[in-house]
């Protein structure tokens, strides 16, 4: 267990992370990487992207608040160690996804009012239903929630937007690298720990099964939000972006050519995708996993 | 043994691995990976989607989906660690295929 633990350490986060994969980056991209013209002359694409980073930005606030709140929580000081570096991990995604708003045109002082604006309602009791068990130093379901639910869903979220964007925009691609690297630690502390720890509170399962059941109803109540009457704007952005064709698999991600798929083909692989992941990793800890009632976009 | 800072850690025995072939060496080379610290990037590589094969001395992380590689080949009963993601495995074989599964 001790070696298990001692993994935790700054030093490794420091040569992995800052001295790894984010050296020479400004912001999560190379230096000098832009929006591409299309994103910041076309109104419909430009909105699209300011809507669409506008949820990131709420959901990785949500994973700052978690993550920072959970340190006083955390039984050993291994724990607290790796969440102080997943804070930081998180308040970077804060900043770089809030920096693209302001690369795509928001002044600093329309900033919550653009969030309040675009923000999907339902990612937001997403949110309060996890940090109801931070602001309670419940740590087991708390990081079963931030670095199994909310990371899982962040995990495959980002991975489809990086197929999306790997033609379409390299410096978008770029920042998603960065994020999804993040999210592979983060993961891997969400089941390693709390794997260990579940053996020893049997007793917490039900509940906690009930905390997934109900942020796995909200995400996918986000996810038919994000994808319902979205046609227009996807078929505006493939004329703009010259795609609409297939790009013989470059944008292929699990079975689905996402260059040329219906807005209802992208939602279903984007939940078929998480909810399997889903199902797997709370499997291997010993939870079992609670399918929620459908829910159906506002 | 295998080499220094291999993730391969702790070695099956041919009774567990079900074979006396001896292991079969490979020599690393960098594969562009940058999420562990310098001295350990050779032995990791991204998954390639669908279509990648997996050589005899690599197995997929379940947890990070990263492909962890060491210096021999791989066979059931071994132990190996997957840094990106801190985690623990043993290899299994199923399906005659060689995986790694999570020990917590």
């Amino acid at each position: 267990m001790s070696n298990f633990l001692s993994a935790y350490s700054i030093q490794t986060w420091l040569e992995s992370c800052p001295q790894g994969y984010l050296m020479d980056t400004e912001y999560g991209h190379a230096p000098g990487e832009e929006e591409p013209d299309a994103f910041l002359d076309n109104d419909v694409l430009r909105e699209d992207a300011i809507r669409t980073t506008t949820q990131l930005v709420l959901g990785e606030r949500c994973a700052l608040a978690a993550s920072s709140g959970l340190i006083n929580c955390a039984p050993d000081y291994a724990s607290k160690h790796f969440l102080a570096t997943q804070t930081l991990d998180e308040a970077r995604h804060v900043e770089i996804f809030t920096q693209r708003l302001y690369d795509l045109g928001i002044k600093d002082d329309d900033l919550e009012s653009t969030l309040q604006q675009y923000g999907n309602p339902n990612l937001v009791k997403f949110a309060e239903v996890l940090l109801e068990k931070v602001d309670k130093g419940d740590f087991v379901a708390g990081v079963v929630g931030q670095n199994i639910v909310l990371e899982g869903m962040a995990f495959s979220v980002f991975e489809m937007l990086q197929a999306i964007s790997q033609t379409s925009n390299t410096k978008l691609a770029h920042i998603l690298s960065g994020t999804i690297a993040d999210e592979r630690r983060h993961v891997g502390f969400g089941e390693n720990r709390i794997g260990a720890l579940i053996t020893q509170y049997p007793n917490r399962k039900p509940e906690i099964e009930q905390m997934q059941k109900d942020m796995t109803y909200h995400m996918l109540a986000t996810f038919a939000d994000s994808f319902s009457d979205r046609a227009e704007t996807l078929e505006e952005s493939r004329r703009i972006l010259g795609s609409g064709e297939s790009d013989g698999g470059a944008a292929v991600w699990h079975g689905a050519d996402l260059s040329v798929a219906e807005p209802e083909e992208m939602e279903k692989v984007l939940a078929d995708t998480v909810l399997k992941e889903f199902k797997v990793r709370l499997g291997r800890i010993g939870l079992e996993y609670q399918s929620p009632p459908k829910p159906k976009a506002a | 043994m295998a080499t220094v800072n291999d993730p391969l850690q702790k070695e099956s025995t041919d009774e567990q691995a079900g074979q006396e072939k001896p292991h079969q060496r490979y020599v690393l080379e960098e594969t562009g990976f940058n999420e562990v610290p310098k001295k350990y990037r050779k032995f990791y590589r991204r998954f390639g989607g669908e279509g990648d094969s997996l050589a005899p001395n690599e197995v997929q992380c379940p947890v990070c989906m990263v492909i962890v590689r060491s210096s021999r080949n791989l066979r059931q009963g071994d132990r190996v660690y997957c840094m990106p993601c801190f985690s623990r495995l043993v290899v299994v074989m199923v399906n005659d295929r060689l995986e790694a599964h999570p020990v917590y």
